[in-house]
């Protein structure tokens, strides 16, 4: 089964196994990994489920939607930024691990 | 595009009215705690007296008075937002489907999100920045002239607040054949008779009167912005559905639950968040000097007072919330007003406070049911409004010498509140 890490910006991280198709903003509400709030449930709505993405994995182009959205995020957006929310385990990776921001609020 | 609008009704007549079913939720189970001591009454007047003792001792009880469970804790608001499967939004008996239709708001995924679609993107920032912005500018001119005009000692919430709400909200939604205060009154109606657990004929009868006369002002501008699509939210559903799986009783019940939902909502916001700077100095000058910004003015306003108190779910089978066994069926408020309190989350919640740990509130709701017009709001009142407000009308304050007025629980805000200034 995928797998996703999310690493805090105090350098603490935590890991879990997920069903194909979860995103990285569900899984992390499910497993209550604090860091992501994921408001609007996945719409592209509200920019609380940002992350950064390692450099270098491939991952579908960020859409239109994503990257209004991205845009009002409350931590920098960077070149690496994605909404937790878009990015689903088994359909665009099977392991990743993701930088968690400062805030998402 | 085709070439006939499969939105056109003809008349009002042509497009079945809402099925409405009365619904006797189950009673409670034995070993439930009845909040027989809660009345309304006290709700209306201050509500949050009563949360904080439910939230410490009781924090799902069932309350007669509102007919539901409360839900008070922001944890297990959070568990009710993002369980649609267990805690759905689609409430049998529910007296909105009467008054307003039954709009995407009582609808669970995926048809609410079909619906939901039909939206796109006229509520997001970037239009906001395209158009909208422009717009609330416009109106912020236009009710800004009438406080000077009526002067020091005018009611805000009459001659501001509310009608700036409406015109934005007009606007945005491309109702070019209506004015504000035909838009304040639809929303007043039709909320009216969402409460209207009393059965009152007179609070039906008003309501269906704006009931028929949004449909007949929507017929009108679909058929307009058929021929001429523009930004506006008519325009961009019915050019974006294909009337199959968005039939036009859908599109009506949408437009109704958004002139319901997106009037008071950020009228009772910037009063608020007025009252909040007018009772924190200190915090009023840090906003002003810039070391605190509008947007968390506007989030901890939101936070202290959500201005849609209470919202309802029905439970889809027998679940264990909070310490409390609901069996399926029964009818919940979810208590954003009292979640948003919690000192679980929030110390001293019961204060404005900007300096506060940032914590994310539940003013919007969460889950797919996240208001779309989360945006919008903060726009008209964090971006416009308020700065504009407090920069031009130096010593903005209350009126010592009248008296303002705070009531609410399923919506809570200020509905008098005189204002004066240096003039
Ligand atoms: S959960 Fe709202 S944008 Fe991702």
């Amino acid at each position: 089964m995928p797998s996703i890490t999310y690493r805090r910006v105090d350098g603490t991280s935590a890991t879990v196994v997920v069903d194909e198709g979860t995103s990285i903003m569900r899984a992390a509400l499910q497993n209550d990994v604090a860091g992501i709030v994921g408001e609007c449930g996945g719409q592209a709505m509200c920019a609380t489920c940002h992350v950064y993405v390692p450099e270098g994995v491939e991952l579908p182009e960020v859409s239109d939607d994503e990257d209004e959205m991205l845009e009002c995020t409350t931590s920098d957006r960077l070149d690496n930024s994605r909404l937790g929310c878009q990015l689903l385990a088994g359909r665009d990776f099977d392991e990743l691990t993701v930088d968690l921001p400062e805030s998402q609020v | 595009m085709t070439a006939t609008c499969p939105f056109f009704a003809g008349s009002a007549t042509a497009v079945a009215e809402p099925e409405y079913t009365p619904y006797e939720a189950p009673a409670p189970l034995p070993g439930t705690y009845i909040a027989d001591w809660v009345t309304l009454e006290d709700l209306t007047r201050d509500p949050f007296p009563t949360f904080a003792k439910l939230r410490q001792e009781h924090p799902v009880p069932y309350v007669p008075a509102a007919g539901r469970y409360f839900v008070t804790r922001y944890e297990d608001v959070h568990t009710v937002d993002n369980d649609p499967d267990t805690f759905t939004a689609n409430e049998r008996g529910s007296l909105m489907k009467k008054s307003m239709g039954h709009s995407m708001l009582r609808m669970d995924d995926p048809n609410h999100a079909v619906q939901r679609a039909t939206y796109g993107n006229v509520l997001k920032p970037k239009a906001i920045k395209a158009s909208w912005r422009q717009v609330f500018e416009e109106s912020y001119e236009r009710y800004a002239a009438v406080l000077r005009e009526v002067g020091p000692g005018v009611e805000f919430v009459h001659h501001f607040a509310g009608p700036y709400a409406a015109e934005n909200l007009r606007r945005v939604m491309g109702f070019e054949n209506a004015t504000d205060q035909d838009m304040i009154r639809w929303s007043q109606t039709m909320i009216n008779g969402t409460g209207n657990y009393a059965d009152d004929p007179d609070v039906w009868a008003e309501a269906k009167r704006s009931y028929d006369e949004v449909n007949t002002a929507l017929d009108e501008m679909i058929a307009h912005y058929w021929e001429h699509p523009n930004e506006t939210l008519i325009s961009n559903i019915i050019h974006t559905s294909n009337g199959d799986e968005v039939t036009l009783a859908n599109i009506r019940a949408n437009l109704k639950m958004s002139i319901g939902g997106g009037i008071n909502e950020p009228r009772d916001a910037i009063t608020t968040i007025m009252m909040g700077l007018f009772g924190e100095p200190e915090q009023r000058a840090a906003v002003l000097d810039g070391t605190r910004t509008w947007k968390e003015a506007f989030e901890e306003g939101v936070r202290w007072i959500a201005p849609i108190g209470m919202y309802p779910r029905q439970t889809t089978r027998e679940v264990e919330l909070g310490g409390t066994v609901l069996p399926a069926g029964a009818k919940l408020g979810v208590v954003a007003l009292s979640a948003n309190r919690d000192e679980s989350v929030f110390a001293n919640a019961d204060r404005y406070d900007l300096g506060r740990e940032k914590q994310p509130h539940l003013a919007f709701g969460g889950g797919v049911h996240f208001c779309a017009g989360a945006w919008l709001a903060r726009s008209q009142v964090a971006d416009v409004a308020l700065p504009r407000l407090f920069a031009e009308f130096p010593g903005l304050r209350l009126d010592p010498e009248q008296q303002a007025v705070e009531t609410g629980w399923v919506f809570r805000g200020m509905t008098h509140m005189p204002i004066t200034w240096d003039a």
